[in-house]
């Protein structure tokens, strides 16, 4: 009996790797083999002349060099973060907030829908970056800042305080732009949540605002750490930003293989901490899924 | 006299109009205010969203003097097609759309089939070192293209495979490419969230396990295939990255990456001195045409993207992409 169940086990366990060993391969060659190979060529000086490449191995060099060689390295790290530590609430609260509104049930919803998922169409490569980079996003801000703040209300409140505001309402372009998959991802969220707990609710007499916090909040907190993972990969490994840019220079313009490598690698080390932190910070605030159903299913 | 037996007849009207029906049937007055708080919120946001595309179509129509004029805001004083004609000419279009299409194509039916493959091994199956390997997926995400860019490279090169579109398409059979682990991740989900009674019984009536998958599991999230395929499609005709890396040989490019080639025209003309490409394809790139390049480029993502709409946001409706 015990040895037909382990062959089964066997069995299945084979299928499942049958399944899996593209990936298998295609971790082996194209992913663990360079990674390893810029993780080696970053602790040394890698050069290619002509077809043949030399390896120098220098230690720690390179890392050390971009905390206290290179200035550029460091203020442009720093820029990043911070606009990645900004934005991120941003965009993730801003979404949330527009994908509540496209979930319920009014009429022009399909073209809100529509228009929200506009800037993911054209924006996930170089058309946004020239769109953005003409300052278009900054002029469709001015003249928004005209129906939210008029110019009466922007004089009147000093220009320290619509210094701020302005440098708040730039940076809320560049979230708008940057939320099609979030309201998408949010959407689906929204969409899976128990139509019978919010019916339930307001039989016992929830408001909405009640059930916004006591249903719909736990309930998308699953999809919310989903999101916030994307959202800081998506900003941290964009291919405009900055900092992505300069490995790009060291590496193809500089030919400092080496050096673009260190600091990848110092770079690719902080945003794994920043997600783990994440993962670690959420968990007390995520609703299992488990706990739920059989709750449910004791009160109907 | 006549207006008062209009009005009721009127008022009927609206009443058995879409609108007012759903008005009275939701709202008491007082939320009333607050749905009007939420259109008017929608539509400044949407606003915003909407601007430079509209801003790119309508620059793409104006000549150059109504590019200057300030009278000229919204509306161009007459359709200027050489903006599209000159744009057409130097992206060269009819090569490079094809191209394009062929690239996203490739990798939208490699992005489905291979990766919903390799998610199903995931999601249904256990075996020695998966966590493992589920990681190494997730630490593929996260990881920027860029620190592995030139190994990457290197071993293309020595394969000889760069100047052509191996290098794009290769690793998307293997569950790489462009955000291969995403998809991996997003087909695990799918599967994850589909009940496993459906396959226990194919597998009672003799159906091996590749047959499970193909003519059982992968029909039955039809509906979230589509949401792959968009963002699959979406991604797939927008990277520039990669194309303009391992491609060598401009004759070669993807459309995108034939835009910088128009911004650089556009470029040094600001800068005073008409650029040679420009003056090849016998136009002065203004504004508008580099906009017309963009709208060009775009245009194709869009139609495609009306066809499948209303499939994708039932996709987004049904699937569980999160969860777990």
């Amino acid at each position: 009996m015990r040895t037909r169940a382990t062959k089964t086990q066997r069995r299945k366990a084979l299928e499942g790797f049958m399944f899996v060993s593209p990936f298998v391969v295609g971790t082996l060659a194209f992913f663990l083999y360079p990674v390893i190979f810029s993780l080696y060529i970053s602790f040394g000086e890698y050069t290619i002349v002509k077809e043949a490449s030399t390896f120098e191995f220098l230690g720690w060099a390179n890392y050390l060099n971009a905390f206290v060689e290179d200035t550029t390295f460091t203020t442009i790290f720093k820029t990043v973060v911070t606009d990645s530590l900004i934005n991120t609430p941003l965009i993730v609260v801003f979404s949330l907030i527009i994908a509540i509104f496209l979930n319920k049930n009014f009429p022009g919803r399909g073209f809100f829908r529509t228009v929200y998922f506009l800037p993911f169409l054209l924006g996930t490569g170089y058309v946004m970056s020239i769109l953005l980079g003409m300052d278009v996003g900054e002029e469709a801000m001015n003249m928004a800042r005209g129906i939210l703040l008029p110019e009466g209300v922007r004089e009147y409140l000093g220009t320290t305080f619509t210094a701020m505001v302005e440098t708040f309402l730039g940076r809320i372009t560049y979230v708008f732009w940057r939320s099609g998959v979030p309201i998408i991802l949010f959407l689906s969220g929204l969409q899976n949540i128990n139509v019978s707990l919010y019916e339930s609710a307001k039989v016992d007499g929830a408001t909405e605002w009640e059930m916004l916090w006591k249903i719909t909040l736990p309930m998308v907190s699953p999809i919310m750490l989903l999101v916030i993972v994307y959202v800081v990969i998506d900003s941290f490994s964009d291919t405009g930003n900055a900092m992505v840019t300069y490995f790009f220079e060291q590496a193809f313009r500089k030919q400092d293989f080496s050096y673009s490598a260190a600091i990848s690698w110092i770079y690719f080390a902080f945003i794994l901490l920043f997600v783990g932190l994440i993962f670690a910070v959420m968990k007390g605030f995520i609703h299992s899924e488990q706990s739920e159903p059989r709750r449910k299913k004791v009160r109907t | 006299m006549k207006k008062s037996v209009a009005l009721p007849a009127r008022m009927a009207q609206l009443k058995e109009g879409k609108l007012f029906q759903w008005y009275s049937a939701n709202l008491s007055r007082g939320q009333i205010f607050v749905k009007l708080f939420i259109y008017v919120f929608l539509s400044v946001v949407a606003f915003v969203f909407v601007y430079p595309f509209l801003y790119m179509v309508i620059t793409s129509t104006k000549s150059v003097n109504d590019l200057y004029d300030l009278s000229v805001n919204w509306i161009p004083r007459s359709f200027h097609k050489e903006n599209y004609t000159y744009a057409w000419k130097m992206l060269g279009y009819p090569r490079h759309f094809l191209i394009s299409a062929f690239l996203t194509g490739a990798g939208v039916t490699l992005k489905v089939l291979c990766c919903s493959f390799i998610g199903y091994g995931f999601a249904r199956y256990k075996f020695f070192g998966k966590n493992l390997l589920f990681f190494m997926a997730i630490l593929s995400i996260i990881m920027p293209v860029q620190t592995i860019l030139l190994p990457q490279y290197l071993i293309f090169a020595n394969l000889q495979w760069t100047g052509s579109y191996l290098p794009l398409l290769v690793p998307q059979i293997f569950g790489y490419g462009l955000k291969g682990g995403l998809f991996i991740f997003l087909f695990r989900q799918f599967f994850l969230n589909l009940p496993t009674s459906l396959e226990e019984a194919a597998r009672i009536d003799g159906c091996g396990s590749f047959k499970t998958f193909w003519r059982v599991a992968l029909p039955t999230v039809r509906t979230s295939v589509v949401v792959t395929v968009v963002l699959a499609m979406v991604w797939h005709w927008n990277d520039y990255y990669e194309p303009s890396i391992y491609l060598n040989n401009a004759q070669m490019l993807p459309l995108p990456s034939m835009l910088p080639q128009v911004k650089a025209a556009y470029d040094s003309l600001f800068g005073g001195a008409i650029d040679a490409t420009a003056s090849n394809a016998g136009a002065l790139v203004s504004e508008g045409t580099l906009m017309a390049a963009i709208f060009l480029v775009v245009l194709p993502v869009l139609i495609v993207y009306a066809f499948l709409q209303k499939k994708f946001m039932q996709g987004i409706e049904r699937s569980g992409l999160g969860g777990d």
